[in-house]
């Protein structure tokens, strides 16, 4: 029995010696200490490596390796960048301190600037980028805060977005330019103001009896109907993050649009369902178009080639087909002033519109303040701003530019959305960490104005029957999002 | 008290010198060593560390300016692991004492004392599950203890909102405890969400506990064919990840879904099942969903649980007049759940803190007369929206607290009340 209980003893023992030894220091090395031993093996005392964290997307569609690659090549023997290989949206404020972070980030403005606010990335000097001369003072402004009353640059943009409407070409009615092209500018008029897109959508929905929609959009997103708020006058925060302005402005007139406007779509406005159908709905034709962002411009595309492979033709036209047929153009640009879309636009004059502006953000590269090679990170930032990379990056993953040398030269829908940021019809994100806390109380809210639009239609009870009430609901959600911010806040 | 001679007091003072004293060289250099050990931890960073655990930092980093500072989340941890280690090293002093007091006693019985081979000889036969059980307890001092003390101790500072590192955190006592309490808006949603969390907990466990037992029961039954085809379909829902088995639901009982386009094609309105307006409409499929994932468990249990009842049993309750409703309460109801009901308080604790079901079914809501949460959310839901999705860490980990001695006391209670606690002799 003794001699049972000393070996089991022995065992523990090893079983301890064995775990222990994941406690010590690893002998392993990370890819970038490898690489970094292997660049002085080769004789290169001096060489910097840098980890670069991109977007999945850039990863994925090849962008990366061809910055990389790019990169390396031109100052080979000085400083090699590799892929961070971590997670798109890692956690610098976590990792940096403990000097697990990457070295240059590229991520949305109010992703970077919620980082800046801490300092976990760097202040830049502007003038340390030659792309700073091409790049709209809006974009700057995403990346820009302010602390004691002295402004910091803290990230060089790269690219915006902002949400785009998704339509079928080829379901476009025949006599469109007879019918739906008064000012004979050869685009529908529905494409140009909400009235008309309302009024064409509506005659859908009659002439299908309920089984075709003209636009069907996720309403409940506010990146997607934060036009319904913005052009109203209404804003996120104003001087700090104090002043909600969500209810500013004329803001209940135009929810009250969207709510007239979420009344001719069908319930999947209401939820998440039409983030998911939205690209089968519209290649299916059940919907004419959807809103969504440009980067989904590919699901919208290959949902109606696959139809028109199953048709029988070959990928290659089924391809040619489906972006012949799949339009990607901006929302429509005028909204009437008194919230009404049932006016027919022939009726309106000019002063009765009001322009739109939609919610976007700006992506751009930052620096981490945990970096041991400030100088380095800033010249591959450079360098990764230049025109050559920039045109490249819009080239592969069809994104739209800040500079605006690229986006002229590219011209089509990325110089369509620089031209709106350029002229103010893009409302950026703010670059505050609270703005996280704005997205689910309004999402809570849009969701309930879509869906008081069904309530209507079902004869139920309605939440919002006029513009007081609705006042009422945006000022309330407005202290909901303060009280999240401060009532809990030390 | 004895009257202890001079090693006594000098193993009081420095450990392990009464035993070198007493000529136990090993054994009094290893308590030695550790003392040396401790001490060394103690002026390199032991001290530093328990400084830290009380201020929490005093200098604010600047990455910017390259100021390191404190990081007031690392200085807790270091300082509950000094402490840890304090406390280790006081209770080795202890057995250090008493383990001269015990040589001093041996000598005046024996006049000799037991070589170090011997002592661990003996250890090692007379205490071997001290030996046995040393690796697994330093395991869950590491992995368990510590990240408890850990998260415990946040809930008495103001880490979260804008108080992350590199900023410091401070110590604020009950005041995250007295927000809860206070602050109506907060109070009010704690209270609202607390009774439909206990309502939640009580009627998710009824149901697939008995949901399980019926299956079984059924199941069991002499005129089912296939009974492993039939038992199969259970465990098939059962395979299938509980996230995936929801998000499966949650589409279903969308606008988009299968349901609502049965119901508009058959001339009928959409219906909201989870939407702002669903209420007491999402809160019954969420116990719905939640049966269907946990009833195979308990279908299987008491599947095993029924192979083991005696049929003479239930033969002579028959021959005494017993129909098969008695037969059921009488007899298969008190040895089923006296069997199981650890399983039925760990399914209590389980569906008081099942955080999945309204996350994936109706997450990212904020209604109404809650702060932070909608009606389905459950107090583990609303943690989340709050340390989460809102960084206030310090009421996250008050709430925590709240949700142990809420399950604390409800498991407890009912496992002190429990026939498997009273009578425990009865079934052996």
């Amino acid at each position: 029995m003794l001699r049972k209980k000393q070996v089991l003893c022995g065992i523990l023992a090893v079983i301890m010696g064995v775990s222990m030894t994941g406690c010590g220091s690893s002998g392993e090395k990370s890819e970038t200490e490898k690489k970094a031993d292997e660049v002085k093996a080769s004789g290169g005392e001096e060489m910097i490596v840098l980890r670069i964290l991109e977007n999945d997307t850039a990863k994925s569609e090849g962008y990366l390796d061809e910055l990389l690659e790019a990169f390396n090549k031109e100052y080979e023997g000085q400083i090699q960048a590799v892929d961070a290989n971590m997670e798109e949206y890692s956690n610098l404020a976590e990792n940096g301190p403990y000097g697990y972070g990457p070295d240059v980030i590229y991520q949305a403005n109010d992703k970077l600037m919620t980082y800046a606010e801490d300092k976990h990335i760097l202040a830049l000097n502007k003038e340390d980028y030659d792309c700073r001369e091409y790049i709209p003072q809006e974009a700057w402004d995403a990346f820009t805060m302010t602390i004691d009353g002295t402004q910091y640059l803290c990230g060089i943009p790269v690219n915006v977005q902002e949400p785009m409407l998704f339509y079928r070409k080829d379901l476009l009615p025949e006599n469109w330019e007879q019918e739906w092209d008064q000012d004979g500018n050869q685009v529908p008029d529905f494409l140009e103001n909400w009235n008309d897109l309302y009024a064409y959508s509506k005659s859908i929905v009659e002439e299908s009896g309920n089984s075709k929609w003209g636009l069907v959009a996720p309403c409940n997103d506010l990146y997607m109907s934060a036009g319904f708020l913005f052009s109203y006058g209404a804003y996120v925060f104003g001087e700090d993050t104090k002043d909600i302005g969500l209810a500013a402005g004329d803001a209940a007139t135009g929810m009250m649009a969207l709510r007239q406007f979420a009344g001719i779509m069908n319930e999947e406005c209401i939820d998440d369902s039409i983030k998911q159908s939205r690209y089968s709905k519209v290649a299916d034709g059940t919907y004419f178009c959807s809103i969504s962002t440009p980067d989904t411009y590919v699901l919208f595309h290959d949902r109606l080639a696959k139809i028109y492979e199953e048709e029988g033709i070959s990928q290659a036209e089924a391809d040619q087909k489906a972006a012949e047929n799949i339009g990607m153009v901006e929302l429509p640009r005028l909204l009437p002033a008194k919230g009404d879309l049932s006016v027919p636009s022939a009726d309106m004059e000019e002063k009765e519109w009001v322009s739109n502006v939609v919610m976007g953000g700006v992506n751009g590269y930052g620096i981490s303040a945990y970096t041991k090679h400030r100088e380095a990170c800033v010249t591959f930032v450079n360098f990764a701003t230049g025109y050559d990379l920039v045109k490249k990056r819009a080239e592969i993953l069809g994104i739209a530019p800040t500079r605006s040398d690229v986006a002229s030269d590219i011209g089509g829908v990325s110089g369509m959305i620089f031209e709106s940021l350029n002229e103010g019809h893009i409302y950026l994100m703010p670059s505050v960490k609270a703005v996280d806390q704005i997205w689910d109380p309004m999402q809570t809210l849009l969701s309930d104005v879509a869906k008081d639009a069904f309530r209507e239609r079902n004869g139920e009870t309605v939440k919002y029957p006029d513009q007081d009430a609705m006042q009422a609901a945006l000022e309330k959600v407005s202290k909901n999002i303060y009280d999240a911010i401060y009532t809990l806040a030390q | 008290m004895k009257k202890r001679k001079l090693p006594f007091w000098c193993s009081c003072v420095v450990m392990g010198s009464g035993q070198l004293m007493y000529r136990q060289w090993i054994k009094g250099l290893l308590y030695l060593g550790c003392l040396a050990l401790y001490l060394y931890y103690l002026f390199t960073s032991g001290i530093t560390d328990i400084i830290g655990f009380f201020t929490l930092g005093t200098v604010e980093g600047d990455p910017w300016l390259g100021i390191q500072g404190d990081d007031s989340i690392l200085m807790l941890l270091r300082g509950i692991m000094a402490l840890l280690v304090t406390a280790g090293a006081v209770g080795l002093h202890i057995l250090n004492i008493r383990d001269v007091a015990a040589m001093e006693d041996a000598l005046a019985r024996e006049k000799t004392l037991p070589g170090f081979r011997e002592i661990m000889r003996r250890f090692v036969d007379r205490k071997f599950y001290v030996v046995a059980l040393f690796l697994p307890i330093v395991g869950v001092l590491i992995f368990n203890v510590l990240p408890i003390l850990f998260m415990t101790l946040i809930a008495f500072t103001n880490y979260g909102g804008d108080i992350v590192p590199p900023k410091l955190v401070d110590w604020i006592g009950f005041d995250n405890f007295r927000r809860i309490f206070q602050l109506s808006e907060v109070k009010s949603t704690f209270l609202r969400i607390l009774g439909w969390n206990l309502l939640w907990a009580f009627t998710a466990t009824f149901l697939s506990y008995f949901g399980g037992l019926l299956l079984a029961l059924l199941l069991n039954k002499k005129c089912v064919r296939g009974k492993a085809f039939w038992r199969a379909f259970p465990i098939i829902a059962y395979a299938v990840p509980g996230f995936i088995t929801l998000l499966g639901f949650k589409f279903m009982f969308s606008y988009g879904g299968p349901i609502n386009h049965y119901i508009t094609a058959a001339g009928g309105n959409a219906i909201g099942f989870l939407d702002i307006d669903a209420g007491w409409k999402a809160r019954l499929i969420g116990l719905l969903v939640n049966t269907w994932i946990s009833v195979p468990t308990s279908m299987l249990l008491a599947t095993g649980m029924l192979s083991n009842m005696r049929a003479d049993l239930y033969e002579a309750a028959s021959l005494d007049g017993a129909g098969r409703w008695k037969q059921f309460t009488k007899l298969t109801l008190p040895f089923v759940i006296f069997s199981t009901t650890p399983t039925l308080i760990t399914s209590f604790v389980g569906n008081f803190n099942n955080f999945g079901v309204f996350y994936f079914l109706r997450g990212g809501l904020y209604l109404d007369g809650y702060f932070l949460a909608s009606d389905t959310d459950l107090l583990i839901n609303w943690l989340y929206n709050l340390s989460i999705d809102n960084n206030y860490y310090g009421i996250g980990a008050a709430v925590s607290l709240i949700i142990f001695v809420i399950t604390s006391i409800f498991s407890l209670y009912a496992y002190v009340n429990s026939s498997a606690f009273k009578k425990e002799d009865t079934y052996r």
